[in-house]
């Protein structure tokens, strides 16, 4: 048996003051109440300025009312701070959507996704850029790898089908909205793309390797 | 200080040294202000320090008394300054950087009033970890309960569970336990806490009833900067240790270690290890030649010579050491035994529960030949002894129907700390339920019941998918007294069930903890 101080007092809470103010900036953000989001993410960014979550945390804030000068300036200060934060590579990405700059967008979705493959965020982003641009391949290859760890994730899996119906494969667009159904019997989404999809199969798809 | 309290109560006395920290002391004494016991007095000792007595002026507060001493002589020697002129039925303590809640006296007070057999309660307090900001105010980084442990005799020897501005005691018991001691540096609070436990049970309150303060950097704590000399640290350690009060001890026991080593250089070896690794009060007794023990040189304390005829085998020498020891247990130790934390306590803690017909083994070196050493009731020894008169100690035992045995687990000591080890052995691996379920079962076995809720209920939420029974044991906690820590963990588990509101508000409330400025305070 081992047996020291560091077994008998645990030295924990140095960051607790700075969590409670960024999980406040946080539900007031998702409340919609930025002024207050705002001032706790400084009053954070204060008390640990070597986080970058603060400078997310205003980032999102400012996409939400728009500005996105403020936005782009509180991602960059993210990354400056955390050169691998995958929130502040995800909030740029949207940065770049909002502004039409789907190619840059997509390639920091990418970036995001190589930091953390479960970002929901860059996911969904890199679908919609995805469909601005017409391509769908290594989209895809994400929103498998991210399934086969959340299997049971319906608007991932949603995106998945949706992104095959348009790359022309019908069938495996078929089974994924097949699978959402089976998890999600109302989901009129999935029923519509399914009917789609169907009428389209037998037509149109050309027989795979 | 005007606030009115409870005055029907016993004489309080609260003992606040202080040395050159005038910008905390004002707020220490003001929390004084706010206790809901009032009849207390208390008194403050400057130890050689920028005078303080403006800001005790200022009170106006006639149970406020001040000394200030020129020379600075150290915190035991203030603490013995104070208490010679205590009146209080009870001790209480108050550091100059230090906050008591308004209900710290009175809850100490209520609890120990309550109990028969019971000198001394102690409550929780926040470890607040700071720095210093603009003007050196303290910035508060977090406030956590950093120790919560239920009294445990056998670990509170091992190392201090209670933190001494959250002790009170009755102020008689000094008279055993004898003053602070002033050749101490450091881990003045545990020497005495440690002292007391040898003359009552402690109880303690779990509840939050104050704060003490630690600088993340450059901490001006005696306390912190005496660790920093690691060696002088671990000496100090081991000094306690070896600490005796005067006798009776009704109850603590009291091991006699009775050393049969082949010859004088292992003698000075065990005698060493028994020093390093001992932490339930000892005495060593080393029977002999007078030869070779006075070829010895042992400079350690608690070591008892006991000198033998030339010759004599280990069984004589064992007896010639049963008739000079003291101790109600003893434990027999031969060369091979092996040393390390509870080397003996495991056995002593077995021991404590024996009917006598029991000697429980040692651990040895290896798989090394000769006699197992063993603890058992002295008394006990004695009889086997006196029955087989000359015969070897093994065959003493048999023939007195005494196994010798390991002891069980149940049997043996730390066992919270030993699940507790496993528990965080189970975290560390990422097995989030099974921690969670140690924890249950520590609580059923060892109480310290609010403690391992927060730990089921942390684990529960990282583990995922037991949100619902996480949330359930933090609103238990929330409702009996919110933490910081025990709000943040409610509101992470509501955010995730995106009840935001909910999270907000217990934020929200965590935030006026850490800050009470803030907002209203809580507690």
């Amino acid at each position: 048996m081992q047996l020291t101080a560091e077994h008998v007092v645990v030295e924990e809470g140095l960051e607790q003051h700075y969590e409670v103010l960024k999980e406040l900036g946080d539900c007031h953000t998702s409340l919609g109440h930025y002024d207050r989001a705002r001032q706790c993410y400084e009053e954070a960014s204060v008390l640990a300025p070597e986080k970058a979550g603060p400078a997310v945390g205003l980032g999102v804030v400012e996409l939400q009312v728009t500005n996105l000068d403020a936005a782009d300036r509180a991602f960059r200060r993210a990354l400056d701070l955390d050169p691998g934060c995958a929130e502040a590579y995800a909030g740029l990405g949207m940065v770049r959507q909002h502004g039409g700059r789907f190619q840059e967008a997509f390639d920091l979705y990418m970036a995001c996704l190589d930091q953390d493959a479960d970002n929901l965020v860059a996911l969904l982003g890199l679908f919609q850029s995805s469909c601005e641009m017409g391509s769908f391949a290594k989209v895809i290859r994400y929103l498998q790898v991210y399934l086969d760890r959340h299997p049971g994730d319906t608007s991932v899996l949603y995106c998945l089908a949706t992104l095959r119906a348009r790359d022309g494969q019908y069938r495996e667009a078929a089974r994924a909205a097949e699978e959402i159904l089976a998890l999600e019997p109302e989901n009129a989404e999935a029923a519509a793309l399914l009917e789609e999809v169907r009428r389209r199969e037998p037509v149109t798809e050309a027989p795979r390797p | 200080m005007t606030t009115p309290g409870r005055t029907d109560g016993p004489l309080v006395t609260v003992l606040v040294p202080t040395f050159n920290r005038r910008w905390t002391l004002r707020e220490a004494l003001g929390s004084l202000a706010a206790q809901t016991y009032a009849n207390f007095e208390a008194l403050v000792v400057n130890d050689g320090g920028v005078s303080v007595r403006d800001i005790v002026d200022r009170l106006a507060d006639p149970r406020v008394v001040l000394t200030e001493r020129e020379a600075n002589r150290g915190k035991a020697a203030s603490l013995n300054e104070a208490l010679a002129h205590a009146r209080g039925t009870y001790v209480a303590y108050l550091d100059d950087d230090d906050i008591l809640y308004p209900h710290h006296l009175q809850r100490l007070v209520e609890t120990l009033e309550a109990q028969d057999d019971c000198g001394v309660a102690y409550t929780d307090l926040y470890k607040v970890h700071y720095r210093k900001g603009p003007g050196g105010r303290r910035e508060v980084l977090g406030k956590v309960v950093s120790v919560s442990r239920d009294f445990d005799r056998f670990f509170l020897c091992c190392f201090n569970h209670t933190l001494h501005v959250s002790v009170m005691h009755r102020r008689d018991l000094l008279e055993r336990t004898g003053p602070y001691d002033e050749s101490l540096a450091v881990l003045i609070d545990w020497d005495m806490t440690r002292r007391l436990a040898f003359f009552t049970d402690f109880v303690h309150v779990p509840e939050v009833t104050g704060e003490f303060y630690a600088a993340v950097k450059g901490s001006d704590r005696l306390s912190e900067k005496g660790r920093q000399d690691r060696q002088a640290f671990i000496a100090t350690t081991l000094a306690i240790r070896a600490a005796r009060p005067p006798k009776p001890w009704p109850k603590m026991p009291d091991l006699s270690v009775v050393l049969l080593p082949g010859d004088a250089p292992a003698a000075g070896d065990l005698i060493r290890n028994v020093y390093a690794w001992t932490f339930m009060p000892y005495a060593v007794y080393l029977p002999m030649p007078e030869a070779a023990l006075g070829r010895l040189r042992i400079g350690l304390p608690n070591f008892v010579p006991v000198p033998t005829p030339p010759g004599a085998d280990p069984a004589a020498r064992l007896d010639a050491a049963l008739a000079r020891l003291e101790g109600d247990h003893v434990a027999v130790v031969p060369p091979d035994t092996a040393f390390g934390i509870v080397w003996a306590e495991d056995a002593l803690h077995a021991s404590l529960g024996s009917d006598g017909r029991t000697a429980f083994a040692l651990q040895r070196e290896g798989d090394s030949p000769g006699d197992p050493g063993f603890v058992m009731p002295a008394d006990a020894l004695r009889r086997v002894r006196e029955a087989s008169a000359g015969a070897p100690v093994v065959e003493s035992l048999r023939a007195a129907g005494v196994t010798v045995r390991p002891p069980t687990p149940e049997e043996q000591s730390l066992r919270f700390d030993r699940a507790l080890q496993q528990a965080e052995g189970l975290e560390q691996e990422g097995n989030w339920l099974r921690a969670a379920d140690c924890y249950r079962r520590m609580a059923e076995a060892f109480a310290n019941t609010r403690w391992m809720a927060y730990r089921r209920a942390r684990a529960l939420y990282e583990a995922g998918g037991r949100d619902a029974d996480a949330l359930d044991l933090c609103r238990d906690l929330n409702r009996r007294q919110p933490t910081a820590d025990t709000l943040l963990l409610e509101a992470r588990l509501h955010r995730r069930a995106e009840r935001v509101r909910d999270a907000v508000d217990r934020l929200q409330h965590a935030r006026r903890i850490l800050v009470p400025e803030k907002g209203t305070p809580c507690n």
